[in-house]
């Protein structure tokens, strides 16, 4: 287990220096890329700063309150969209070209392949505006921060980048009975846009779904609230990691299910 | 112009063909009109309007911008495509003329669409979360025509962007740029009468918001019928004509570097 650890480790290291020396080639388009992708997220935010410049409080909620819930989902999926992209070009970039055949070949897990073979610097854009956004809303919130507490929000956060994972690579995972399943994967990722404000301004419905079927409020809502000076459902928040954690698992179990029945095809 | 009409409804049937990336979009169009009306909702809680502009007339408008903004892009990444993989140099060479071609595909593309995932989900919309029908023929009308000004605009922005794609790797990054700055200035998310002046000042010179703000407005009302719209409309034509030159223009000049390579 051990030697595995530090193989797979190595292995990623040299994925890494090779995906660093091509963004070194190209360094207008590294700054492109982060550019464009934090003037993406600045227009969201400005876009909650002008309904807040008509409105006081949404439902209850301050702007700053949903700045926090909006820095968490930000940092969650900058950790997905830095070293997770590659899961989205299953379909068209593995299965349907055949190049998943050749990693099958390997002696090396065929998941980490394909994750170890992009890193998206783009995200890096999304890791930097969550840092700022975070910052500023939780020197308005007052949120008195303390090492346990700074801890917590670590883990939330990187919890949330286990989820978006999770959830995406349950849904992609389809592909190997359907060639792509990017479909399924982009519509189920518009559910993480619910997960962007508080979830008590939609219905029960709604909030059941995104919370126990497609968990996309604990990457950022549930967590945000353990540090919010209200009433909060706190064992909500800590179970964050625990249901990241059984995610992850259920896709990576489901994952292997598609790889078996992809390969017994004989294909 | 018949070759072009052909191609617009090649386009047609290879989009029919996808059947799974149109559930795909008619389901998230549908989860975000959910997150919409219900954010709008939480918004005019204890409310009944935002600066003059009833719940009714907010819900109308931002639905309709959602949908308006679907169809603002387009034609740039099919040429973004064609000149990263090459096929760029294939196509300078066949009897058409390659820009037209593609705007065409696109209204082919869109036309698709429209009959196929706006319109239900207008219809949708208009039963389950009551956003308003237009209030006039004239107004309905005026209301498609700068619809589809817009549309044209939009693609020609996009046309822009897809020329880049001779200098730069990152498209993906680049488009991501447009689609932010579109959605900024164009009044897509919101109407433009709730910034702040200056931001009004400065959009007011910029072609975005004839892309989206226009169109909506004229349907929901905040651009009266009358003289304001025609203006409206007539900016709209001007902004068209001039990015048309501007597309061309670039274009010529990017098409000189393939040359240079000696294709």
């Amino acid at each position: 287990m051990w030697k595995k650890c530090k193989r797979y480790t190595f292995l990623y290291g040299k994925y890494f220096s090779n995906h660093l020396k091509v963004m070194m080639e190209y360094k207008a388009d590294f700054f492109i890329g982060l550019f464009s992708v934090m003037v993406q997220q600045f227009t969201a935010l400005f876009f909650l700063k002008i309904v807040f410049d008509h409105i006081e409080v949404l439902k209850g909620w301050t702007f700053y309150e949903i700045l926090f819930i909006y820095a968490i989902a930000f940092l969650g999926r900058s950790i997905h969209h830095i070293f997770f992209d590659n899961l989205w070009t299953l379909g068209w970039q593995y299965i349907r070209s055949g190049n998943f055949d050749r990693l099958l070949l390997r002696p090396v897990n065929p998941l980490f392949q394909i994750v170890a073979e992009r890193v998206q610097q783009d995200g890096f854009g999304q890791l930097i505006i969550g840092g700022i956004v975070l910052t500023i809303a939780s020197v308005n919130l007052e949120i008195e921060w303390t090492v346990q507490s700074l801890l917590l929000l670590f883990v939330f956060i990187i919890s949330s980048g286990i989820l978006f994972v999770a959830i995406n690579l349950f849904f992609i995972t389809f592909s190997f009975w359907m060639v792509d399943s990017l479909p399924i994967v982009v519509s189920v990722f518009q559910l993480s846009e619910f997960a962007r404000y508080p979830l008590t301004i939609y219905p029960k419905a709604v909030t059941l779904i995104i919370t126990w079927l497609i968990p996309y409020g604990f990457t950022a809502y549930y967590p945000a609230t353990y540090f919010f000076e209200k009433e909060s459902v706190v064992a909500m928040a800590l179970i964050t990691p625990v249901i990241a954690v059984i995610s992850f698992i259920i896709a990576y179990w489901f994952w292997n299910k598609g790889i078996r029945a992809f390969t017994s095809t004989g294909s | 112009m018949r070759k072009y009409l052909e191609l617009l409804k090649s386009q047609i049937k290879v989009e029919t063909a996808y059947l799974a990336w149109y559930w795909a979009d008619v389901v998230s169009t549908l989860l975000r009109l959910v997150i919409m009306y219900f954010f709008w909702v939480a918004v005019f809680q204890n409310r009944t309007e935002i600066s003059s502009i009833s719940f009714e007339s907010m819900i109308t408008y931002v639905v309709i911008a959602m949908m308006l903004e679907n169809y603002v892009s387009g034609a740039g990444n099919e040429m973004a495509r064609n000149i990263k993989n090459g096929d760029i140099a294939l196509e300078l060479l066949k009897p058409y003329d390659y820009l037209t071609k593609l705007i065409f595909m696109d209204l082919g593309s869109k036309a698709n669409s429209f009959v196929r995932t706006t319109i239900p989900i207008f219809l949708v919309a208009i039963i389950f979360i009551g956003i308003q029908a237009p209030p006039s023929l004239e107004v309905a009308i005026l209301f498609l025509a700068s619809m589809l000004v817009g549309i044209l605009i939009g693609t020609q922005i996009d046309l822009i962007i897809g020329v880049l794609a001779f200098w730069t790797v990152n498209v993906w990054g680049v488009r991501v740029l447009r689609e932010a700055i579109v959605k900024f200035f164009s009044g897509a998310l919101i109407p433009l009468t709730l910034f702040p002046g200056w931001f009004q000042e400065v959009s007011s010179y910029l072609p975005f918001q004839s892309m989206i703000f226009v169109p909506v407005a004229i349907y929901t009302g905040q651009i009266k019928m009358g003289p304001d719209a025609l203006i409206a409309f007539a900016t709209q034509l001007f902004w068209l004509a001039l990015l048309f030159i501007v597309v061309r223009v670039v274009w010529t000049q990017a098409v000189k570097k393939v040359t240079v390579f000696g294709g």
